[in-house]
């Protein structure tokens, strides 16, 4: 019995914006990640539902490759948050405004 | 192409001095002499090339040849010729051999007088001196045989360029860098238009060429003959504008009134700069261009009468103000005015002959006189006022001597070889002016000056050497060396003899073919195809007249002259040539303080500068200043306050960055849904 695709998209829908909200609301760079990691995967979602409806594997590929994207920007993002902390004793985002112009 | 034989090694006579200049340049510290061997060696070089070149021409050999094009092109000119081309070529004719011989001995002997002049009186930034005579040697032979008027103009812009280093050679005097600057200036001033003159001919026929079935001259024969129109004038009329345009840059080089006035303040140089300059190098180059593009001046009588009044009035102008000076340098300043004055009244009648003939003899005995003064100073401990000299006669018989050669060739006794070549040049006159009558007023200018030559010549020479000593140096004067005797010894011959070349008077009287310098001039040994003494005279409109006949005219001329040079001579001699000579021109009144004061010429050209020039400057800065800059400023503002309202956005915080971009997209969205009708 398969789910119907508008299932997902709602699913996927919620995701993204549970991480928009995380974004906009909070002020952890670590939540940050985290949020940014929750939209990633929210289009994942659609990727392979939408590749699983038309019935072709284009959409679970361009996922994978999501992924490892996804998996970069972490690696990226987690060694930008740790010279964050050593520079300003602190991971939160309103910190280092002082460094805009 | 190279040319063979002697012409092969023609370019390498102007590389001498520039490797020499490099030399001196670079290694002139740390050389015994301080670049001045450097500097013997290279013109002693250029000085024999020169004249293995001479035999090879006199052999009847030519060389017309470009070297190197470096820009080339399409272009539909005024006179209908296509393409124009700039090159660097080499021009060698009779006329640029002589010079490359006079240019490159007189450049020698400079050097080698430096020697004394210079390092023996111990003075500081030699190796900067001797590169300045370098690279002045070196534009001035470029200059000589450039094959056309553009490599001309710059060779010309760098002989300026080279009379500023060593002018202002004493930059630490107040005096010297002014003087430097001045002469610098005037003639920029003058070659401004000679500039003009370039782009015009150039943007006319299409060729800068001076010789050759291509030249400029060629092509403005031609447009004449076919009566075109070129920029709206008569071909002839333009032909007469183009080519006062290019005698403004002679006026100034060459120091013809009105821009004489940077030559007496060039006297702050080194006097053997001095003797450079005004023997063989930088105001000769005026006479010579026009010497050289003679062909072109020939088609223009208005230019040719402009030259020669100019130069007729220049000769006895100058002449009056070097009757009051009391230092010799001054007093030969004057006489160099004077005499290039000459010379242009010779050209401008048409006698190319007798013009080119006092051109070389000037060379020789202005070299002689400067050289001369240069011992003298030396001599007198750096004294140049001559009211402290006399009685040097008996001291310095090797320098009484030879000066007083130069003095008679100065002032046109028989038979020193200033005699012949002016005596010519008046008879060109005189012959031209009996049908002319603005060319009578010219010539008989010139032969007022005759006579003031003749005195400041002589009150110069009684001054210094002749009477009792009049200060404590001039009775111990300081004894001079072998480097400067033997420079003035070779010229004080060639001072005698130079005439020789050219007796075109005993030629007539006598009836024997002893004018040697016509002949070279008229192509007898060889020459470059329209570059003849014959073309140029066929060419020149002017009538001849005479009194009586040809003969009598020329005895009438040359007795008159000569007459009048005694004449001033004597006067020298009763008035100076006493034991105690007392200062004569005190009685002259109002008269002398405007001799003194150059007739004002200095002041005047002040006056303009700071009430014309200075507020049109003045304005055009301000216009600078308030429109342009404000123009500019406004923009800049605008922007500058734009982006410092911009970025404010920029708080800094990704929540509002990515809070607007989340913003953005949803009014996208809304946009498009809009357009799109996604909400009907």
């Amino acid at each position: 019995m398969a789910v119907e695709v508008q299932y997902y998209v709602l699913l996927s829908m919620a995701l993204f914006s549970i991480g928009l909200f995380g974004i906009l609301t909070r002020r952890n760079a670590l939540l940050f990640l985290m949020s940014v990691e929750l939209m990633l995967n929210a289009a994942n979602i659609n990727l392979i539902a939408f590749a699983f409806y038309h019935g072709n594997l284009t959409g679970q590929v361009f996922a994978l490759f999501t992924m490892a994207l996804a998996a970069a920007e972490v690696a990226i993002g987690l060694g930008i948050l740790l010279v964050l902390y050593r520079n300003f004793r602190d991971v939160d985002v309103t910190v280092p405004t002082t460094m805009r112009w | 192409m190279a040319g063979t034989g002697a012409f092969g090694y023609a370019p390498a006579i102007a590389l001498f001095p520039l490797v020499a200049f490099v030399v001196a340049l670079t290694f002139g510290k740390y050389m015994p002499k301080r670049g001045a061997i450097a500097g013997i060696l290279a013109t002693a070089g250029s000085f024999l090339l020169s004249l293995w070149l001479l035999v090879t021409v006199a052999g009847g050999e030519v060389y017309h040849e470009t070297l190197y094009e470096w820009a080339a092109g399409d272009v539909l000119t005024e006179a209908g010729s296509n393409g124009i081309e700039f090159t660097f070529g080499l021009l060698i004719d009779p006329l640029s051999a002589l010079m490359l011989v006079i240019v490159s001995l007189v450049a020698f002997l400079v050097h080698v007088f430096s020697l004394g002049y210079m390092n023996a009186e111990g003075e500081t930034g030699l190796p900067r001196y001797y590169a300045g005579l370098g690279l002045f040697t070196f534009s001035m032979l470029a200059f000589v045989y450039a094959d056309n008027l553009l490599m001309a103009f710059m060779f010309f812009e760098l002989v300026g360029l080279c009379s500023y280093l060593l002018i202002g050679f004493w930059f630490r005097t107040r005096s010297a860098p002014s003087a430097a600057k001045k002469a610098f200036l005037v003639t920029r001033f003058g070659d401004y238009f000679f500039l003009l003159g370039v782009v015009a001919i150039a943007s006319t026929f299409g060729t800068v060429a001076f010789a050759g079935e291509n030249s400029f001259v060629v092509a403005a024969e031609t447009a004449i003959e076919n009566g075109q129109t070129l920029f709206g004038f008569d071909a002839r009329t333009w032909v007469t504008i183009t080519a006062l345009l290019v005698l403004g840059g002679v006026m100034g080089k060459s120091a013809q009134f009105p821009l004489h006035t940077w030559l007496p303040d060039a006297m702050e140089g080194p006097t053997t700069v001095s003797a450079l300059i005004h023997a063989a190098t930088m105001v000769a180059a005026g006479v010579y261009l026009v010497a050289r593009m003679f062909g072109y001046y020939a088609l223009s009588p208005t230019a040719l009468t402009v030259i020669s009044f100019v130069g007729g009035f220049t000769a006895l102008f100058a002449a009056t103000m070097g009757v009051v000076k009391d230092d010799i340098k001054q007093v030969l300043a004057y006489s160099t005015i004077s005499q290039y004055g000459y010379m242009m009244l010779g050209l401008g009648v048409g006698g190319y002959v007798a013009g080119v003939f006092h051109l070389m003899n000037h060379a020789f005995f202005k070299a002689l006189l400067f050289l001369g003064a240069g011992a003298v100073i030396v001599i007198m401990h750096h004294e140049q006022d001559m009211w402290k000299m006399g009685g040097l006669k008996d001291k310095a018989p090797i320098t009484y001597y030879t000066f007083l050669a130069g003095a008679l060739a100065l002032a046109g006794i028989i038979p020193f070889s200033g005699f012949w070549s002016k005596d010519e040049v008046l008879y060109d006159a005189l012959i031209v002016g009996l049908e002319q009558p603005v060319i009578l007023v010219a010539y008989a200018m010139a032969l007022i000056a005759v006579f003031f030559t003749g005195f400041y010549t002589f009150r110069m020479v009684f001054l210094t050497f002749h009477g009792e000593p009049r200060s404590e140096t001039a009775e111990d004067p300081h004894p001079v060396g072998w480097s400067i005797k033997a420079p003035l010894i070779v010229l004080g011959i060639l001072a005698v003899v130079a005439g020789l070349v050219n007796l075109a008077p005993l030629a007539q009287v006598l009836g024997v073919d002893i004018t040697f310098l016509e002949h070279w001039l008229d192509g007898e040994f060889g020459s470059v195809e329209g570059l003849t003494y014959h073309a140029y005279h066929e060419t020149v409109a002017f009538d001849e007249g005479a009194i009586g006949s040809e003969t009598v005219t020329m005895l009438l001329g040359a007795g008159l002259s000569l007459g009048l040079a005694l004449a001033g001579a004597l006067t020298a001699h009763t008035l100076y040539n006493v034991p105690e000579p007392v200062r004569h021109k005190e009685r002259l009144g109002g008269v002398r303080r405007t001799l003194e004061a150059n007739y004002y010429q200095d002041e005047y050209q002040v006056w303009i500068a700071e009430r014309f020039t200075l507020p049109v400057a003045r304005m055009a800065d301000r216009f600078d200043q308030s429109v342009i800059d404000g123009l500019v400023n406004s923009v800049s503002t605008a922007s500058l306050f734009g982006g410092s309202r911009l970025k404010r956005v920029q708080t800094g915080l990704v929540t509002n960055y990515a809070a607007l971009l989340v913003a953005g997209f949803i009014g996208l969205l809304l946009l498009l849904g809009t357009l799109g009708g996604w909400f009907l």
